[in-house]
């Protein structure tokens, strides 16, 4: 014990030195907390990101990623069997189409459905929008049909999606919950719609109210809140049956979503379902698309691991070498302590509780560091490297496009996922909490340990003879 | 309580060796005050570090109470030292920033003594040898060279060792000084039966010793 409060003491024997030691081992240990925060930030919101996207598989057909013609589509029957693949829990249907809004004369860009000669509606446009931002964010989906003139509209209304759907309550693979109103039944084939609030308020709709599509009054039973729908801000959802007759697509439909019993289970469906529908149809599962939006995340948390490790090493180097110094420095002391009677593990428990005061204190700055620099530092690594792995992901850009495909029937996102992932994976925080704490203690005994066995190095290399006669 | 045989230690110094101690051998009694008397680079320190365990002789023996120093692990050595003997320094050899009080504790924290007992017992001793007041909480650096070496003796005597090695322990003090530590020395052999060796130059403290013991070149020349 007396060794122990020796050693302590010992620590601030040099004033100056013990501060350059502190700080310096302080920023050591800080930075590799803060590592350590960013990286466990970063894995909460890794497994927060796959736990929200949930056990689906998506179905569309080939090619819907490129902005040539699709000729090809999805059928009804085609898909009949899917329920009754193993652990296959429901399977939802959708039918996508953008439809223009009435009154938009020097619009030329804006789609119209090729299948129905009566695409119009009687909605006015939700939102005006900057075209020209939206146009850098479509990621290259967007050209005008023109051809002749660049110049871009001020005044350009979006337009409309309709969203023919088998279930009401989850669209693409995302749930919708209403703001009022109530969910059509899965077989209804009245002329129902559920609305997004933009839309609503835009165009002065109510629960009960009617708007006019492909000639057809329908009525909205339902309001959800766009700001919660990212990907559906923009559509209005009625019964698939309903929009595959006014569409002119009986028996056709864009995308489906299949439902699976168990996370588990995605894989071996997913690849029952490709078996089942042939190469004309991609079949993806949400968890590939978490893989893929997650992979910047990976990365971070990659290079925070190495940081850790590369700063307690450091941590490590910097006391060892100052514990060497230190006893060099005190070689006559600890001659004299050999001389009378101490043992060399004394001698290195006084020099260990010395390294250990200095170490600590370091872990008092490094403290103070993580918690200044823990959130600023994971939203600098996790803004780094997703901006340059998901920029131009084809993904992302057919859920960002909404003006593009001249002539060719639109085909939009199948799911909202990789859109609802593209506005929250930068959106990591950290939190500091205890166990950041346990962390900055582990990492003291650890570097401590290191310092002390540069300490006992020199301490049993120490002969009393020697020391006694350099006078 | 100290058999001596045919000791010998050699330094190697590049081209030839030099034969710092050679061939000594002698017995020393309990209790028995004995000095070791030679000129500068006669030997002097080389054998009281042998026989403190300090340094490790070429050849021959050191048996001290019966046990053949040779023969001791590194722990038993340790053991020794912090036990049996007191060694004291020519330049004292003290703990600069710990204090007089807490420089005398030192050895009996090594035997693992209580706190309470530490202190009691390196009051006491402090006392004995004339240190005591507010000068047991001063650090060597604020006492004389005089009270540095009493402190240093305080600590010798810490934990009751029956060997005493001083080495010219009055050397860097002036005569008055001296005589004073060597008195100390000679009352603590009479009153605690301690054996003790001192190492001097000076022939009127080797007088008045039990015995004197001088070595020239290594080699002991005279016992009487
Ligand atoms: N480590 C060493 N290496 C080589 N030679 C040494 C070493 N230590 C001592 N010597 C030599 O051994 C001889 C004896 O030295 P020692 O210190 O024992 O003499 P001493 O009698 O104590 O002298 P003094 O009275 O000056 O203290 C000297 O010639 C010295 O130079
Ligand atoms: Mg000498």
């Amino acid at each position: 014990m007396a060794s122990l409060i020796r050693g302590f003491k010992n620590a601030f024997r040099s004033g100056i030195r013990t501060v350059a030691i502190v700080i310096i081992l302080g920023v050591s240990i800080g930075l590799s907390l803060t590592m350590l925060v960013a990286r466990q930030a970063v894995d909460n919101k890794i497994s927060a990101v796959k736990s929200s996207i949930g056990n689906t598989v998506s179905i569309q057909p080939a090619g819907f990623n490129s902005y040539s013609a699709i000729n090809n589509s999805l059928t009804v029957s085609q898909l009949a069997d899917l329920i009754k693949i193993p652990n296959v829990t429901a399977v939802n249907e959708t039918l996508t189409e953008r439809l223009t809004t009435i009154g938009s004369t020097d619009l030329s860009f804006g789609l119209q459905s090729t299948n129905s000669s009566n695409a119009t509606t009687s909605l006015s446009s939700p939102v005006k929008l900057n075209l020209k931002r939206h146009l850098f964010k479509a990621g290259g989906g967007l050209f005008f049909s023109g051809g002749g003139s660049s110049s871009i509209p001020t005044n350009f209304s979006l337009p409309i999606t309709i969203i023919g759907t088998s279930n009401s309550q989850n669209i693409n693979g995302q749930s919708l919950t209403l703001e009022q109103g109530n969910y059509f039944s899965p077989s209804s084939n009245s002329d129902l719609a559920i609305i997004s609030s933009n839309m609503a308020s835009k165009n002065n709709l109510k629960v009960g109210s009617t708007f006019q599509s492909y000639n057809v009054n329908f009525k909205v039973t339902g309001i959800y809140l766009s700001a919660n729908n990212g990907a559906l801000g923009n559509a209005a959802i009625v019964p698939l049956s309903v929009e595959q007759s006014l569409s002119g697509q009986s028996g056709d439909v864009t995308a489906a979503e299949i439902f699976v019993n168990s996370i588990d289970n995605l894989s071996s469906v997913t690849s029952a379902i490709q078996k089942e529908l042939g190469s004309n149809v991609n079949v993806t599962n949400a968890i590939e698309d978490a893989n893929t939006e997650v992979s910047p995340l990976n990365s971070v948390k990659t290079i925070s691991l190495y940081s850790v490790i590369g700063a307690i090493i450091a941590g490590g180097i910097i006391i060892l070498l100052t514990m060497i110094i230190v006893a060099r420095e005190r070689r006559k002391e600890i001659g004299i302590f050999k001389a009378i009677g101490a043992s060399n593990l004394k001698i290195v428990s006084q020099f260990a509780a010395e390294s250990s005061t200095l170490t600590l204190l370091g872990a008092v700055v490094g403290i103070l560091i993580v918690i200044l620099a823990g959130n600023p530092m994971t939203k600098f690594l996790v803004s780094n490297s997703t901006t340059a792995g998901t920029v131009g992901n084809g993904r992302f850009s057919r859920l960002g496009s909404f003006g593009g495909g001249a002539g060719g029937r639109f085909v939009s996102g199948g799911r909202g996922v990789g859109g609802v992932l593209r506005s929250n994976i930068t959106n990591v925080h950290a939190v500091i909490g205890w166990d950041v704490l346990l962390y900055g203690i582990l990492a003291v005994i650890i570097i401590s340990v290191i310092g002390s066995v540069g300490i006992a190095l020199v301490i049993s290399k120490v002969r009393p003879a020697e020391i006694m006669r350099t006078d | 309580m100290l058999k001596v045989k045919s000791l010998s230690k050699e330094y190697n110094s590049g081209e030839h060796i030099l034969k710092a101690a050679n061939n000594i051998s002698f017995n020393v009694d309990d209790g028995e005050f004995v000095s070791l008397v030679g000129k500068s680079g006669s030997g002097k320190s080389t054998l009281l570090l042998l026989l403190g365990a300090l340094d490790k002789p070429t050849s021959g023996s050191i048996v001290v109470d019966g046990e053949d120093l040779a023969k001791k692990s590194d722990r038993e050595l340790v053991r020794y030292r912090c036990l049996k003997l007191g060694y004291v320094f020519q330049s004292f050899y003290l703990v600069p920033n710990l204090t007089a009080l807490e420089n005398a504790m030192l050895p009996m924290e090594f035997a693992g003594l209580a706190t309470n007992e530490r202190k009691e017992r390196a009051q006491y001793i402090l006392e004995q040898v004339g240190i005591s007041g507010d000068k047991i909480n001063r650090r060597p650096g604020k006492l004389s060279g005089g009270e540095q070496q009493r402190v240093a003796i305080a600590r010798a005597l810490a934990n009751k060792p029956k060997l005493i090695l001083a080495d010219e322990p009055t050397g860097n003090l002036d005569s008055e000084t001296g005589k004073k530590i060597f008195n100390l020395l000679k009352e603590l052999s009479r009153s605690e039966n301690t054996t003790i060796i001192v190492a001097t130059h000076d022939n009127n403290i080797a007088a008045k010793t039990d015995r004197k013991l001088t070595i020239v070149d290594g080699q002991l020349k005279q016992d009487k």
